[in-house]
């Protein structure tokens, strides 16, 4: 069963069209590449399945649900089911690590304070990031505040996570440390749409893919199913000849 | 061309005004509803009145003096100078003491609050936010429309207090006004009309300083470089309202102490 459908959802902004009638969908436990080149809108699409942005038309449905209409309140109940990381971490600059990912936690649930501070200190060290919580994010590495930053995102155990470029700009140490914390991630069952340019990585954790062209879709499927495709655009593409 | 100018600038205002107004609604629908962030106040509080409260007094004490001088000076010649502290204290009261001090503070509190924002934007903490289910509004809008609110009638006390403490220091040493006598002058003809002009406006010009600078910090798009257009947006638009809004409370205020 799709736990995301998007149906023929169009975006524009300003007199530019970003997206025409771009339709996929992820079955639970998935993990979806959502691949092309710079400025094709791949972020855009993420951020309307959380409501960030608004379709001008078609359908987003997240677990049964249509939430393209939703308001700020319907959509508060979403995001709570959907974990995003956000390509450069996007923590609170005026937070320390510990208070980014006990935030969530502050907002959503009644735990106590120990409680809190128990399940913090167990998904840093998840995350191999044991030694960080009273640091600021400025004293942190690109890398690991992209770590913390997906920590954050799957403190409150999200059925979805969107992950937006979570590779881009790191070293080959971080960016292996990135994907497997992905396929920990898959393993448990978790869904996912990974929007990114970099192949290897979405080779190694994807189940399927969508190649975003001009506007549209244009090929989804599996490695071997794009592999397989005529169009030599995508070829391109997977061999890193484009970007 | 000079169509497109001008619509664009039409479109801009509309644009600006339709803003604010979605956001003050939403403060006020989200004002209400729990969870109540207290410490967020309390640092808002913190940064706004506390922070500002050296550049206030000299602000006010500076006015004070400057206005004390020049009344003096100017009423010597018709032998007016026993007129001087009803004047200053009055002028201060209602004019000087809020419309200096909103001004002061919408340039260093408003040019904050814009950028603050604005690098949130930027850095996606907004988004961030949202994402996490939570409301900036909330979080980022509501404590620094509310700590103004608290904070601008304190700091235009303090400055009505400072002000009128400089025109008695110029009143006495170089207007030869015995302090005594400035000090019975300002106690005996202030009256609560007075305080209620004055007062009275700065819960205005609080929302003329806080909303439109939590609008232009969050409606920054393009990169860091906005976050300094809607810094100078901001601090423009909070004196243009102050200054504007105040002449439109003057009277306002006028009509109210005539049933008073």
């Amino acid at each position: 069963m799709a736990l995301i459908e998007v149906k023929n959802f169009r975006k524009s902004f300003a007199h530019k069209t970003v997206h025409e009638n771009v339709s996929f969908y992820v079955k639970e436990g998935e993990c979806l590449g959502l691949v092309g080149g710079s400025g094709v809108g791949k972020s855009v699409i993420l951020r309307s399945l959380i409501g960030l942005e608004k379709a001008d038309a078609g359908q987003i449905v997240i677990d049964n649900q249509d939430i393209t209409y939703f308001d700020e309140d319907q959509l508060i109940e979403v995001r709570k089911k959907v974990g995003y990381a956000f390509q450069g971490g996007a923590l609170f600059d005026s937070m320390t690590v510990f208070e980014n990912l006990a935030y969530p936690l502050l907002a959503h649930t009644s735990l106590s304070d120990q409680e809190i501070a128990d399940q913090v200190k167990s998904q840093l060290a998840e995350f191999g990031l044991d030694d960080t919580q009273k640091l600021y994010p400025g004293e942190l590495s690109g890398g690991m505040q992209k770590r913390i930053g997906l920590a954050r995102a799957m403190i409150l155990k999200p059925r979805i996570i969107l992950y937006d470029e979570p590779t881009a700009g790191l070293d080959p140490y971080n960016t292996k440390k990135i994907q497997e914390l992905i396929l920990r991630l898959k393993s448990k069952g978790v869904t996912s749409i990974l929007v990114t340019h970099d192949m290897p990585t979405a080779i190694a954790v994807c189940d399927k893919f969508a190649f975003l062209k001009n506007k549209v879709i244009l090929e989804q499927g599996t490695i071997d199913q794009l592999q397989q495709n005529k169009n030599s655009l995508i070829h391109q593409f997977i061999e890193g000849n484009i970007l | 061309m000079n169509d497109t100018i001008l619509g664009q600038k039409i479109r801009d205002q509309l644009e600006f005004l339709g803003g604010v107004s979605i956001l003050s609604k939403n403060c006020f629908s989200e004002i209400r509803t729990k969870p109540f962030h207290l410490n967020l106040l309390i640092d808002q509080i913190y940064f706004i009145g506390v922070k500002s409260f050296p550049l206030i007094v000299i602000t006010a004490l500076s006015t004070g003096m400057v206005m004390s001088l020049q009344y003096g000076l100017g009423l010597e010649k018709f032998g007016g100078k026993p007129y001087v502290p009803r004047l200053v204290a009055s002028t201060i009261l209602r004019e000087m003491g809020p419309v200096f001090t909103s001004l002061m503070l919408a340039a260093r509190v408003g040019a904050g609050m814009a950028s603050e924002i604005g690098s949130m934007v930027v850095t996606q903490q907004i988004d961030a936010m949202k994402a996490l289910g939570t409301s900036p509004i909330k979080r980022i809008v509501i404590p620094r429309v509310l700590a103004c609110l608290i904070v601008l009638p304190l700091l235009v006390a303090v400055a009505n207090l400072v002000g009128n403490i400089g025109g008695l220091i110029v009143g006495s040493t170089e207007l030869n006004i015995d302090p005594q006598f400035y000090y019975r002058r300002v106690i005996e003809t202030s009256n609560l009309k007075d305080y209620i002009a004055g007062f009275g406006k700065t819960f205005f010009f609080a929302l003329f300083i806080s909303l439109p600078s939590c609008y232009y910090g969050l409606t920054v798009k393009n990169g860091t470089k906005e976050v300094g257009i809607a810094t100078t947006k901001a601090v423009v638009t909070a004196s243009l309202l102050i200054l504007v809004g105040d002449f439109f409370l003057a009277k306002i205020f006028w009509i109210i102490e005539k049933w008073l």
